[in-house]
């Protein structure tokens, strides 16, 4: 064990029995140090967040809430065997997320009617779905936008695997069929348990990924009208690639702005939006650039670390926090140097692969098993290639429709909507482009938009000669497909197909049954 | 009650998608549009020199190769009619056309197309964006998809008249059949009923499959059949329900939960006539194509229109129409893995049990139930449960 990548067996770190692993690894004195002092301050960010009278209040009374105690491991994992700028950059990405979080927690429980805030507290604040872009929201710049399902459903099962187990039980309860999405099916379970925070002044909902998320908001908004709080529906068009749905969509977005204005009072500010178009384009060109050492024999951004950060900088930020665009900048520095240092993430690459279909939200880490155990370098995630496209500073009727463009091609929805083409062709288009010989094909078994292609993947990379690997698994839900099995769905490949014997042996099998 | 006269006709025509009616409208020259949905206006795929099918698989045994395209976690309706085309069920067909309305279904649209599974020179697909929303930015969306895909379509590659003139002449055609069906529908109503929830399913269905002009006559017979047909002398049944939710072109489906008890007095699913078999009325002043979009926009009843008051309305309608039809309970299905009315399902059957105090039976069923134990069991006790609470309140 040292400093060189590679160097100890990240195998011995796991103990089936307990939360979280053995000991911290060691990564050399340099390096081990930075990683604790960012430890050490996640932990004071967590205490300084619990000194907030109502965030105490919320985390007694919400169930979700004791997730957050495996915020640093969550960090730890995702920073398994980094070292070096690499490590740097995970933890300004994690960090940045973390610190973005607790303030959406502190923000939901300071307005939230269940602590004792009164309606009043959240004139301000627009409530919108888990997957949706927030990008109608740039244009008001007094008002807040917020998702209280992230923090609910989305970011704790991060968090910890399990978390949604209890929801989805009390869903079902309740007559819904264990076979959708559990992704919604979570998020309405949190709302008949009663665990969804009351807030907001209005809400605007969107059809995000798929047609169980579109029905669950069906259970949310019920709700939120028992409660007083009005919701718009804000529809975007399915066959998002066509010309001739493209006025409908960007009439959504003024329809949107136009309800927002009417239930808040608040006029939309142009000058807001396009700084906050500034930014996003400052998040889309910095990305596309990481994307670019990507396609070379160095990549230096990838896997979840990209895909995690740009998620929320593209989804909850879309330009509105400029540490975000800051952190941009700062991640393409500290890349830019390892690429010219020729530095890798593995002490071996052996198969350049594609992250296709949806990841298991409860284990996100497994990308970094992977290239640590059998050097499969995940150079990008499927949910990585969006919003890359820049988008006008300046004209504001081109405004309307890029943001109907950031709507209609918002995560997951971008290429499980749109027909076969944004799925099937542009992942062979993708392989081509970065010299992928491998793809990683996540198979949410409840996901009818993936799964409806199953058997046109297996014929077409066939044909093309890229090895591809399904990984089963079950979204929120580890129950139904525990973490080891999702290891052995590739164990099995490397072993049985291609014959390779792993980069880190003792990876290959480990217990962690009952980590976080 | 005596034998309806054309049944058997009827029901021999459902076994199978390319029945003899199709074959001959084909033979005369008319063009055959497959179709997948309730979202796509049936009467401008019923144009003077086309007529159109709704896709079935009637008689489903096997979805090995559906299932192997889909995986086993996909509806089955999908993977039925995918393994249906692959087996060349449907290379009758002249053009498809499907809403991208169900993820499922369009995923298996989109399985054929790639499979290549319809050789004909001139085939083509057309997948069209439908509303999610019943409002007037929805309505022009409609409107501009139907004239550019569905009209364009069949304009370009099969020379068909699309004017104006030619959709009134398809509504006047297709009111006929709604007349027809509205009123032997209506029969449902009666206290002791002279048509079976089965027989009106069976008449419904092949309204959908086959083409219009040569089933009506038969259809009209069926009507002045009812209207002088006995009734039982005694309501051979122990409850009344309506069935609502996902597709149901099962044959077996009524037949069961009717041989269970339970008189099927209306149809709010898809393939039924609550809505699918209502008038479009047109005025002068407004153009045809709008008006004939807005009537199945606003009629739609499908879980994935998601503005609150549709769906509001959705579960209001159940109750008109439970009312209308005298039902003492409801049955809310769906199609095994069918995700839209999997959350209208839970929802629906809590509304209406809670708010409007219907007796409520939810269940998810496989496309082709058969004879069912299971589904029939569970029928049964729902049956039973209606008859007990009637009993308690008629001692109340």
């Amino acid at each position: 064990m040292g400093k060189a990548i590679g160097s100890e067996k990240l195998g011995k770190l796991f103990n089936g029995k307990a939360r979280c692993r053995k000991r911290r690894e060691w990564r050399g004195f340099r390096d081990t140090w930075y990683d604790y002092t960012r430890w050490v301050k996640i932990i004071w960010m967590l205490s300084k967040f619990m000194m907030h009278p109502k965030n105490v209040k919320g985390f007694f009374r919400y169930r979700w809430m004791v997730n957050y105690l495996a915020v640093p491991m969550m960090i730890d994992k995702h920073s398994f065997g980094l070292r070096g700028n690499h490590l740097r950059i995970c933890r300004e990405e994690y960090d940045l997320i973390a610190d973005d979080v607790a303030k959406l927690l502190t923000m939901i429980f300071s307005a939230d009617q269940n602590l004792g805030a009164k309606p009043k507290d959240s004139a301000h604040i627009i409530l919108v779905d888990e997957n949706e872009m927030t990008n109608v929201l740039c244009g008001f710049p007094t008002l807040q936008g917020l998702s209280w399902e992230t923090a609910s459903s989305y970011v704790c099962c991060l968090l910890k695997g399990d978390s949604a187990a209890h929801y989805l039980d009390v869903v079902q309860q309740m007559g819904l069929p264990g076979d959708v999405c559990p992704m919604p099916a979570t998020e309405a379970g949190v709302c008949i348990d009663d665990d969804m925070p009351i807030l907001g002044k209005c809400a605007v909902q969107c059809n995000t990924t798929c047609d169980g998320s579109l029905l669950g908001n069906g259970v949310i908004s019920r709700k939120l009208k028992a409660h007083g709080i009005p919701v718009f529906q804000l529809a975007v068009p399915m066959r998002h690639t066509e010309e001739g749905v493209q006025e409908y969509a960007a009439q959504e977005i003024r329809n949107a702005v136009k309800f927002i204005e009417e239930q808040t009072g608040a006029k939309w500010d142009w000058n807001a939006y396009f700084e906050c178009a500034k930014r996003i384009n400052i998040g889309a060109r910095e990305c596309s650039e990481w994307l670019e050492m990507t396609k070379t024999d160095y990549p230096q951004v990838i896997g979840n670390n990209i895909l995690l950060y740009r998620e929320t900088e593209y989804m909850a930020i879309a330009g509105k926090v400029p540490a975000f665009a800051e952190t941009d900048l700062k991640i393409t520095k500290l890349a830019t140097e390892s690429y010219k240092r020729k530095e890798m993430l593995a002490k071996e690459y052996r198969h350049r692969a594609v992250i296709w279909g949806v990841q298991s939200q409860f284990y996100t880490d497994v990308l970094a098993w992977m290239l640590n155990c059998w050097g499969i370098l995940p150079m990008f995630d499927m949910l990585t290639m969006i919003a890359l496209d820049p988008i006008s500073e300046n004209d504001k009727e081109q405004a309307f429709y890029d943001m109907a463009h950031q709507y209609e091609n918002m995560i997951m929805r971008n290429r499980t909507h749109g027909g076969y083409e944004v799925l099937l062709d542009d992942l062979w288009r993708y392989c081509a482009e970065y010299r992928a010989d491998m793809v990683i094909l996540w198979e949410h078994i409840h996901c009818k938009a993936l799964n409806g292609m199953h058997g046109m993947f297996e014929q077409q990379a066939r044909k093309r000669g890229i090895h591809l690997v399904w990984v089963n698994h079950d979204l929120f839900d580890p129950r139904i497909i525990p973490r080891a099995s999702l290891r052995q769905d590739v164990n099995r490949y490397m072993r049985s197909v291609l014959c390779e014997e792993p980069l880190d042996p003792s990876l290959e099998e480990i217990d962690d049954t009952n980590n976080w | 009650m005596k034998d309806l006269k054309h049944l058997y006709y009827f029901e021999k025509l459902l076994e199978d998608a390319n029945n003899e009616l199709v074959r001959r409208a084909q033979a005369d020259g008319d063009i055959c549009v497959g179709n997948t949905c309730y979202q796509l206006p049936e009467v401008l795929m019923d144009l003077p020199g086309t007529f159109t099918v709704r896709l079935r698989a009637p008689k489903t045994v096997s979805m090995d190769m559906g299932t192997y395209y889909m995986t086993s976690m996909l509806c089955d309706y999908s993977r039925a009619l995918l393994e249906r085309a692959i087996e060349g069920g449907y290379n009758f067909l002249d053009c498809l056309m499907t809403p991208d309305g169900c993820t499922m279904i369009n995923r298996c649209v989109e399985n054929m197309e790639l499979l290549k599974v319809n050789e004909k020179e001139k085939f083509f697909y057309k997948y069209l964006e439908v509303p999610l929303k019943a409002d007037d930015n929805g309505l022009t969306l409609l409107v501009s998809e139907c004239r550019k895909k569905i009209l364009g379509g069949l304009k370009e590659g099969y020379g068909i008249d699309t004017s104006d003139v030619a959709l009134r002449k398809a509504v006047e055609k297709h009111n006929e059949i709604c007349r027809i069906i509205t009123e032997i529908g209506n029969f449902r109503k009666d206290d002791i009923p002279r048509i079976s929830g089965y027989e009106f399913h069976i008449i419904c269905m092949v309204s959908f499959v086959c083409p219009k002009y040569l089933i009506i006559d038969k259809l009209r017979e069926t009507l002045e059949e009812l209207k002088i047909r006995e009734p039982d002398k005694k309501f051979q049944y122990r409850t009344r329900v309506v069935v609502v939710g996902s597709e149901v072109d099962d044959v077996d489906m009524i037949k069961l939960i009717e041989s269970s008890g339970a008189y099927v007095c209306a149809d709010r699913f898809c393939f039924g006539s609550l809505p699918g078999r209502q008038e479009i009325i047109l005025n002068d002043k407004e153009d045809v194509l709008t008006q004939i979009c807005r009537h199945y926009m606003l009629d739609c009843m499908c879980p994935r229109h998601m503005d609150t008051p549709k769906m509001n309305h959705r579960r209001e309608y159940v109750d008109e129409i439970a009312k209308e039809y005298k039902a003492d309970g409801i049955i809310y299905q769906q199609l095994q893995f069918c995700d839209p009315w999997a959350y209208e399902r839970m929802i629906g059957a809590h509304v209406l049990h809670d708010e409007y105090n219907y007796p409520v039976l939810t269940i998810d069923r496989p496309y082709s139930v058969g004879v069912s134990g299971l589904l029939k069991t569970r029928v049964q006790a729902f049956v039973e449960s209606i008859e007990i609470k009637k009993i308690q309140g008629e001692k109340k």
